[in-house]
């Protein structure tokens, strides 16, 4: 039940051809996806309908058509769900006249927990962001840094099984960033579902291998970054191997089975680009042991998410 | 949900205590309905979601910078009295009177709308523009108890400013000597509390709706205070009891009105309109109390509908 694009019975997050319409612009066109616990991300460039899909997902605005689901239930209809969820917006916006402590405090108390509860949580969540210096200080005199930490705090503190990180790390420090990138990766082992949305992709990658990748509103592909990967045959993967003889390793490579390309770049490195990844590694092996090859260390290129990225979308 | 040993080990903050430690919940939480197995927990009890939204409504309400301005709008009935107990002492013009005209000419006519229009379109309006009524929205609560906290919350801080005018008007009034405080009078001050209090409530109702539907709700509230409540108060017959403005004023006794002075046609109609007798004072709080509970219905059912982009 782990990730993206799991079985809709096992999901505790679904979207059913779901879409949007904002006059005659379309921000998310028939998206279907099914998210199970785990950390999920939801990439895409700005624009691309994330925080429509989001907003959609954690029951601010209404589909156009399709449905949405989390634990089966409709949140915009059955509200109870709320305890169980946690969201985090992209907005900035916060009630600037209250001090920190008493913004967590509203709202853990609209969550219905006793006061003492309260005091507790607070407290935690207050060190665990290290606010508790300015948890005294109104909201409108704190930093796009600390605004962040605290909108994060809110959707954690009462300790939600499914929740919705709207491009939680924008304006952190590198310091604030890795804690809350080491958080998100918590949560998700811990069984939570966590999806996280954000444009920058190394910042889902440091996060999480599965993903939603969305663009132009429509959900291009999701599961593991792995085996979206492999699911572009028509975009070949590169990948670099060395050898202690390149040149030969290059010669055999060249017109083989699932091997696009080969090169060897200014590094003595042979590059291959290859139209199926998962059938050339398993290839590979026997080509080196039949063949006597020397292949010393074998580099995914380009297997990250950016690459993914620019493959599926082609920006 | 609880972490294994190892995950715990990594989740313990400077607190020494575990995210899951310090969220253990101490308080079961009521379910509703199922779904797939699961268990939907209730919402927050209504009562509970709408003291805490009122609370912290209020509060930030009163924070706003158009309070300032609404305070000192609110002296104008102050500074009327005042100017009556310095340069008119000797002209007749009783306590009674004066705070008969304040409520029929000043309270119903202007303050009332004014105060009500800035804090009742902003109530649901402005947290919805600022984007900050996610929070309440994504917590376990009735959008019923968001806009009835809210609108509460708006209410009171109309009512209390307009309030707070009467007791300086009352202040400067017994600045006079305290003959005038007779039973009549203590009859009619109160009275003008409640009047007050049910306009406050009602105007302020209808433009929290209007700030629920409209993204920009001054000038509709703007046309329906000045515009349609003045027309329509001041068409004769009984036109005039669609609007507000005639049913509040009606609660109030009517100071004299000589309508021999009033020219040609426009006089007959008004001298009409004027001398028309009144409707009974149940009648126009029955009128208010229902249009209050129709724009909150109305305004509740806006919001649920509404759709939260920011």
């Amino acid at each position: 039940m782990m990730g993206a694009g799991v079985e809709v019975s096992a999901a505790r997050i679904t979207a059913d051809r779901v879409g949007k319409w904002f006059g005659e612009v379309i921000a998310v066109n028939n998206c279907s996806l099914s998210v199970g616990t785990g950390v999920v991300g939801l990439l895409g460039a700005n624009g691309a309908g994330k925080s429509t899909l989001f907003k959609m997902l954690a029951g601010l605005i209404e589909p156009s058509h399709g449905s949405v689901s989390v634990f089966g239930g409709k949140l915009r209809e059955e509200v109870g769900w709320y305890r169980r969820v946690g969201f985090c917006p992209e907005s900035d916006a916060l009630p600037d006249w209250m001090t920190g402590r008493e913004f967590l405090t509203l709202n853990l108390r609209l969550m219905g927990l006793p006061g003492r509860e309260i005091n507790q949580r607070v407290g935690h969540w207050l060190e665990r962001f290290e606010l508790t210096d300015a948890a005294g200080r109104r909201l409108g005199g704190y930093s796009k840094g600390m605004r962040q930490k605290l909108k994060l705090a809110q959707a954690l503190a009462h300790d939600p099984d499914v929740i919705f990180l709207d491009e939680p790390l924008n304006g952190m420090d590198p310091v604030s960033r890795k804690h809350s990138i080491d958080l998100v990766r918590e949560l998700g082992e811990t069984g939570r579902t966590v999806m996280v949305s954000s444009h920058i992709l190394p910042e889902v990658e440091s996060m999480t291998g599965e993903i939603i990748l969305i663009d132009r509103g429509k959900v291009l592909a999701e599961g593991a970054v792995t085996e979206i990967r492999d699911k572009i045959p028509e975009h070949p993967t590169t990948v670099a191997l060395n050898s202690s003889h390149p040149r030969e390793l290059a010669g055999f490579l060249i017109g083989r089975e699932h091997v696009v390309s080969v090169e060897v770049d200014d590094q003595g490195r042979v590059v291959v680009r290859t139209d199926h990844a998962v059938g050339f590694y398993r290839a590979l092996p026997g080509w080196v042991l039949q063949n006597d090859l020397s292949v010393e260390e074998i580099l995914t290129l380009d297997d990250s998410l950016e690459a993914v990225f620019q493959y599926l979308t082609q920006h | 949900m609880i972490a294994s040993g190892a995950e715990d080990r990594a989740l313990r903050g400077r607190t020494g205590k575990t995210m899951n430690e310090a969220n253990q919940t101490s308080t079961p939480i009521s379910t509703v309905a199922t779904h797939g197995g699961l268990s939907m927990p209730a919402p927050l009890p209504s009562l509970t979601a709408i003291h805490w939204i009122a609370w912290f409504s209020f509060r930030e309400m009163v924070r706003r910078r158009w309070i300032f301005s609404l305070g000192l709008i609110n002296l104008l009935p102050v500074l009327v009295v005042g100017a009556i107990r310095i340069w008119f002492p000797d002209e007749g013009i009783t306590a009674q009177h004066q705070l008969s005209s304040l409520s029929h000419e000043v309270f119903t006519t202007f303050l009332i709308p004014v105060i009500a229009m800035a804090a009742g379109v902003s109530a649901i309006g402005g947290p919805i523009e600022e984007g900050t009524i996610v929070y309440p929205w994504t917590r376990p609560i009735r959008r019923r108890s968001i806009y009835l906290g809210r609108l509460l919350a708006a209410q009171s801080v109309t009512w209390l400013l307009l309030s707070l005018s009467l007791v300086l008007c009352f202040l400067v009034m017994v600045s006079e000597g305290l003959q005038i405080i007779n039973w009549e009078f203590l009859q009619l001050y109160f009275q003008t509390f409640l009047i007050i209090g049910i306009g406050a409530f009602t105007y302020a109702a209808i433009f929290a709706a209007m700030g629920t539907y409209f993204k920009k709700p001054v000038l509709p509230a703007i046309l329906f205070a000045f515009g349609w409540e003045n027309l329509v108060a001041n068409i004769p017959a009984r036109i005039q009891e669609w609007s507000l403005r005639f049913h509040l004023q009606n609660l109030v006794d009517r100071p004299d009105v000589d309508t021999t002075d009033l020219p040609g046609i426009i006089g007959a109609l008004l001298a009409t309109a004027l001398k028309r007798d009144p409707v009974p004072k149940y009648q126009s709080i029955a009128v208010l109390l229902v249009v209050m509970a129709v724009a909150t219905v109305v305004g509740i059912w806006l919001l649920k509908n509404k759709e939260i982009e920011k």
